[in-house]
């Protein structure tokens, strides 16, 4: 009897909470329905130019000019190509290097000085996650001049972020008998460091490098917008000459190119782990 | 060392010489020697392929921070309180949200049909699915701004639907990754009962990805703000427009005000993401 009554009040319980949850889900949908209207209003309906786009076949005529393809372009695209891919392996390994210290500062476990060298690496990895690749490339170059060197110091400080991050967390996981075990051999910190700590990082490690590689791939690809070399200056050119199926070509070409670097990455993570 | 060897040939068993003891034997040693000097090859002949001046690459560090010191500090603070920028920056929020919304509504069946366990047809639905995804995440979000806005002009639009594009492809290939893992036992207990594919998608799999769906979903808005922030660059509307604008005029103060703003909306952005996300987490 006692049991059931309190079966009862238990089911009571649950049904109170569960209306209560259902009028706080309902007034949530409410609200985000307010916010989409009005953000679709003042977004799409106020501030799109209705008169330049025109009607609906005007604006599928000007998709149609993008159909087809520039096929003079060809000769010209294997060397930026070749070029998008050289900038995004370099940027890559040289953002693994000025990784090192964000990696050793940023891990909380092997942090050499808590209260300054952490934030300072957690300040490293936030700035260069927040700030797009495309401003990075503006501001170097603005330092060292157009060229591939911009390109590839975006990139490199663009990647350290990510690359740092998920070492950092990768290390703060470690297992640490293998560290005491060093220690207890006598090593010292670096040896330490290259016997326990790396071997047990160096799997993720490698897949988190091949992983943002295969991203900076996408990325060097659009730097010659900023004057960084690449695919990007040969679709620039295209853009500003009109010659829409040259900018579906060099679309194409950097699809191609990701899918190459999905591959290889694909390859090599599967023969590492 | 001598004399064993000596003792091996008197017995006649010259098919075991004593060895020193290496980490890497003979042909693994090799494959390793030779991947490092492919390696090295392949970045000297690139930094000369590239044309890439070491002696600038060397001095950088003093020009950078000449150009910081000399050209950008300080900020321009009174720049970024402006209403017409505050202004600007609201209409980056709702770009990033309405680009996220739309891009995950768009990506929950691209997910589905990208999944190889889930897809209604693995012949034809799922490679066309899996090829969508990777076109829309493989075309840079500022190429999109630039297509839209050549074909819409400029505004906000253009914006929303570029981001709409990179969101397809950020999140549908999470959402479709996140339904391969997936415990397979209800999905047959619920195929078994004779329910459509539909149903199976709504009772089987949906109640197991809902909480992981909508972590990547809050990621995802968190990503798109990221790139909101720059779309403006070509015309799509938003700080960007701000940013390409004072970069084009050498107004080097505001320009770094404005970066100093984008690295603080940025932060915080983050910050809402990991507290929602969290929340998410423990309602579960």
């Amino acid at each position: 009897m006692a049991s059931a009554q309190a079966t009862a009040e238990q089911v009571e319980r649950i049904l109170a909470a569960r209306s209560k949850n259902r009028l706080f889900r309902s007034l949530f949908y409410v609200i985000v329905l307010a916010l989409v209207v009005w953000s679709v209003n003042t977004t799409i309906v106020e501030d799109t130019d209705w008169k330049r786009m025109g009607s609906v076949s005007s604006v599928l005529e000007s998709v149609a000019e993008f159909i087809g393809f520039d096929f003079g372009l060809f000769p010209n695209l294997l060397e930026p190509a070749i070029e998008t891919i050289m900038v995004a392996t370099l940027g890559t390994l040289l953002g693994v290097v000025i990784c090192v210290p964000a990696i050793w500062f940023g891990a909380l476990n092997i942090t050499p000085f808590m209260p300054i060298t952490y934030p300072v690496a957690r300040l490293m990895m936030t700035l260069s996650r927040s700030i797009h690749e495309i401003v990075w490339a503006l501001f170097f170059v603005a330092a060292v001049g157009l060229g591939a060197l911009a390109g590839v110091l975006a990139i490199a400080v663009r990647s350290v972020g990510f690359i740092a991050k998920l070492s950092a967390e990768a290390i703060e996981d470690l297992d640490h008998r293998p560290v005491e075990a060093i220690r207890a051999v006598g090593g010292n910190e670096f040896q330490v460091f290259i016997y326990a700590i790396l071997p047990q990082v160096l799997p993720t490690m490698i897949g988190v490098i091949i992983f943002e590689w295969e991203i900076n791939i996408r990325r060097s690809s659009i730097l010659g917008l900023v004057g960084a070399g690449g695919l990007g200056l040969v679709f620039f050119r295209q853009l500003n000459t009109f010659n829409y199926p040259g900018v579906t070509t060099v679309i194409v070409a950097i699809l191609i190119l990701i899918l190459f670097g999905e591959i290889v990455s694909h390859l090599v993570r599967k023969a590492i782990i | 060392m001598a004399s064993t060897e000596a003792s091996h040939r008197e017995r006649g068993d010259v098919a075991s010489p004593p060895r020193e003891w290496r980490r890497f034997k003979f042909p693994g040693s090799l494959y390793r020697w030779g991947g490092l000097l492919l390696a090295l090859v392949f970045l000297s002949y690139s930094v000369a392929y590239l044309n890439i001046p070491l002696e600038r690459f060397i001095n950088m560090f003093g020009r950078v921070g000449s150009l910081v010191t000399d050209r950008y500090y300080p900020p321009e603070i009174d720049y970024v309180t402006d209403p017409d920028y505050l202004a600007s920056v609201v209409d980056t929020i709702q770009m990033s949200y309405l680009g996220a919304l739309f891009g995950l509504l768009m990506a929950i069946p691209l997910g589905w049909f990208g999944s190889y366990n889930m897809t209604p047809s693995r012949r034809y639905v799922y490679p066309l699915a899996r090829f969508m995804t990777m076109s829309a995440r493989a075309v840079h979000e500022t190429i999109w701004a630039i297509l839209f806005v050549t074909i819409l002009g400029f505004g906000m639009m253009a914006g929303v639907l570029a981001l709409t594009m990179f969101c397809i492809g950020f999140a549908g290939k999470l959402f479709a990754e996140e339904i391969e893992a997936i415990d397979m036992g209800p999905v047959e207990a619920i195929r078994a009962t004779g329910a459509s594919e539909l149903m199976v998608m709504a009772y089987g799999v949906f109640p197991q990805v809902r909480v992981a769906f909508t972590g990547i979903g809050i990621y995802t808005w968190d990503v798109a703000f990221r790139a909101a922030t720059v779309v403006g660059f070509f015309g799509a509307g938003g700080m960007g427009w701000y940013l390409k604008r004072n970069i084009l005029q050498i107004e080097t103060y505001r320009v770094s005000a404005i970066l100093l703003s984008i690295v603080v909306l940025v932060l915080i952005a983050e910050g809402a993401s990991a507290w929602a996300r969290a929340l998410v987490a423990k309602a579960k």
